[in-house]
């Protein structure tokens, strides 16, 4: 069958509970773009205190907040396999409790882990996945090419880039997670390797390569011109060699670049609210990006801690945030709004109240060239499936793909 | 649009609203600033409303005052902090606590007889807690029973929790910020009075926490109002409100500050007690009818009092 490849489904999107665990606030690396502002070695999740946050959890099994039929418990840091025994504790005590509880969220789990890959072969790495392989979610970041890579991706102390220690363990990585996707960071300084980049993943094996900008205020004059030439060249190479059957970037989506609708395509784009993050101290976070270690400017928006449970009225302006409402008139009015992200944490973070109520724009020149580059792909893919005589069958193939907002 | 300026005479001015006033030193507003106040009211075509101390002012300042049409809070309007039988025709505001209001409901609508408009105003309005629905509800019904009464003598009583629903047909909230703005005697401007205790009292405003301060001026006198994020001020940028009928709730943005850290997002106590307010107004408003008095446009049932529980389906 003929087909564009589409990019894997989120396990149970929307009917998940996100919770997740700053195990640390270290890392190995010192990423240049990282928006973890206060990395620090210092606070490591104790484990009296993730006992305590899932007791929590589970004891408060029939609060709407909780009322999902599954969950995701999320591992960041930091990087959170520096803290593998710990996470090894805290799975077994969940899957224990799950279990002694009758909770509607045994066998509807899963840990979900975004790591750095510098020692996902070690010994305790590798035996934490056998432990729970069936319930796992894995992505290692890796950049693209060496070069493009270890622009960022530097080991905090020394500097030295950490490409060749990550890619080592790609092979591995694919063989026990086939369907796995990369997540790719773009800012101003490696715009010039976006191209190479992709291809190289590709190459190594990967399948989906998920790209965002950056959503810090970062860019410089002309670097929309050059996004939107690496990503034509991209579309170019992709479309010749006919990638686009086995393989699929997050830059290209049918979907965007239309405008939307207040009333019918008013959701917010991300999941702030919905989600509990939890950090060392034991407190409650609406996402991590609200915690202190992620902010540059605004006080850690704290919800609530383990001992005292959930302020509720904390959590109320992310459950009633509207895409509309947060918006300026540029962005409402916007012809080419679908698929234009935002962050609520930077938004909040950047904003001139103490709100989350106020979008930053500072990707809006980035989203306008993707658009452009986004619409030449389409374009030249569907001519070039016309002149193949494959169009109808693509497009019938395909017509189930989901727009990226609604 | 602006409308109103508020003008606090003196640090000492009377607390009038939710917020108490935790100033105890007099600072008495410069007869400059005084002057250059009442200016920027007449240029705006604000109608301003003089908030005063409890101590009377220098005589020099009368001829100041009356220079433009106003009204004066803690004069015109009396402010009580406590339930009172004293004898006052007009409007009177009575600040109380929610424990008060439940345990005086009998004494509170005893003084809606001897005025033709109270103002009631809890000044603990974030305390309150969900088991208290039952005791609000009987205490709102004692003075709907009031109410009812006196106007079946033809004695038109007003009490804002109750009555000003039955007349309503949108939203008339505070307006702190959007129709009405705060000169303090330091010659800023406030959102409200309440803002500019938190910043004298050094309370922080979570802001930048690189920088901690407890500003919380929106410009001054000298180069005008500077709203950051105005737009948040106003009814139709906060998701809950604009989809609310407890018409006559206050929407006060400094409790929706204090407690859910947002201008335009209000706390579940604020819904709860706005929406238990605007359910007695509709079995008053039913009471009126049935005995053929004019009652204002029908106020639907509904089965919520907190819209946060249902905002999916709007």
């Amino acid at each position: 069958m003929s087909t564009i490849r589409k990019r894997n489904d989120v396990w149970h999107e929307k009917m998940a509970k996100n919770i997740t665990f700053i195990v640390t606030k270290d890392c190995q690396l010192a990423c240049k773009y990282c928006y973890l502002v206060g990395k620090n070695e210092k606070e490591r999740m104790p484990w009296n205190v993730a006992k305590a946050a899932i007791d929590y959890i589970l004891d408060h099994e029939n609060d709407p907040n909780f009322a999902y039929d599954s969950v995701v418990w999320d591992f960041i840091g930091g990087e959170p396999f520096l803290e593998i025994d710990l996470i090894d504790r805290i799975c077994d005590y969940i899957k224990t409790e799950l279990f002694r509880r009758n909770h509607q969220w045994f066998n509807s789990y899963r840990f979900s882990f975004s790591t750095n890959g510098i020692n996902y072969a070690s010994d305790k790495v590798q035996n934490f996945i056998k432990k729970n392989y069936n319930h796992l979610s894995i992505g290692i970041t890796i950049d693209g090419t060496e070069r493009k890579h270890d622009l960022n991706r530097v080991y905090k102390n020394s500097g030295r880039g950490s490409y060749q220690d990550v890619v080592c363990n790609i092979p591995l990585w694919i063989k026990q997670f086939p369907h796995s996707a990369t997540k790719v960071t773009i800012s101003s300084a490696d715009i010039p390797y976006i191209h190479e980049s992709v291809l190289h993943l590709y190459g190594l094996g990967i399948h989906e390569v998920n790209i965002n900008c950056v959503f810090e205020d970062v860019w410089q004059n002309g670097d929309d011109q050059l996004f939107e030439e690496q990503l034509m060249r991209l579309a170019d190479s992709i479309i010749e060699r006919e990638l686009y059957k086995n393989f699929s970037c997050s830059f290209f989506n049918e979907n965007m670049g239309k405008p939307l609708d207040c009333k019918l395509q008013n959701g917010n784009w991300c999941g702030a609210g919905r989600m509990l993050s939890i950090d060392a101290e034991g407190n409650f976070y609406p996402c991590t990006r609200f915690a202190q270690y992620s902010l540059r400017d605004k006080e850690a928006w704290i919800i609530g801690n383990i001992h005292d449970g959930i302020d509720y009225n904390k959590i109320r302006p992310f459950l009633t945030l509207d895409r509309c409402t947060q918006s300026a008139p540029e962005c409402i009015d916007c012809e080419v709004a679908s698929g234009c992200a935002w962050c609520q944490g930077e938004n909040f973070d950047a904003a001139h109240t103490h709100t989350v109520f106020e979008r930053s724009t500072a990707i809006c020149k980035m989203h306008k060239a993707r658009v452009r580059a986004n619409n030449y792909y389409w374009n030249k893919l569907y001519r070039k499936l016309e002149l193949d005589g494959q169009r109808e069958e693509f497009e019938a193939n395909n017509a189930h793909v989901k727009p990226e907002i609604s | 649009m602006l409308q109103y300026l508020v003008i606090l005479l003196d640090d000492t001015s009377v607390a009038y609203c939710h917020a108490e006033n935790p100033l105890k030193e007099r600072y008495l507003i410069s007869l400059n600033t005084l002057k250059k106040a009442i200016l920027f009211g007449m240029k705006e075509n604000l109608m301003i409303q003089y908030v005063y101390p409890e101590y009377d002012l220098p005589k020099e300042y009368s001829e100041l005052i009356e220079s433009i049409d106003h009204i004066k809070i803690g004069h015109d309007i009396k402010v009580y902090n406590d339930v009172t039988l004293s004898s006052t025709a007009g409007t009177a505001i009575l600040r109380t606590t929610v424990a008060d209001f439940i345990s005086k409901q009998y004494d509170i609508a005893a003084m809606l007889s001897q005025v033709t408009r109270l103002i009631i105003c809890l000044k603990d309005a974030e305390l309150f807690q969900d088991e208290q629905i039952e005791q609000y509800k009987k205490a709102l019904s004692t003075l709907s029973a009031m109410v009812l009464n006196l106007r079946k003598s033809d004695y038109q009583s007003e009490v804002n929790i109750l009555t000003d629903r039955l007349t309503l047909k949108e939203m008339h909230n505070c307006g702190a910020g959007d129709s009405n703005i705060t000169l303090a005697p330091n010659g800023k401007f406030y959102l409200c009075p309440a803002f500019y205790y938190d910043e004298k009292m050094g309370i922080s405003n979570r802001l930048n926490h690189h920088k901690p301060s407890s500003e919380r001026s929106v410009g001054d006198l000298e180069t005008g109002l500077q709203i950051p994020n105005p737009q948040l001020l106003k009814l139709d940028h906060a998701p809950l409100c604009r989809i609310c009928d407890a018409y006559h709730c206050n929407r006060c943005i400094w409790l929706n500050q204090k407690l859910t850290w947002d201008n335009n997002t209000p706390s579940h106590q604020q819904c709860v007690l706005a929406h238990l307010e605007r359910n007695a107004a509709r079995t008053l408003q039913q009471q009126l009818r049935a005995v053929g008095l004019n009652a204002g446009e029908e106020i639907k049932e509904i089965d919520y009092l907190d819209p946060f529980d249902v905002r999916e389906k709007f």
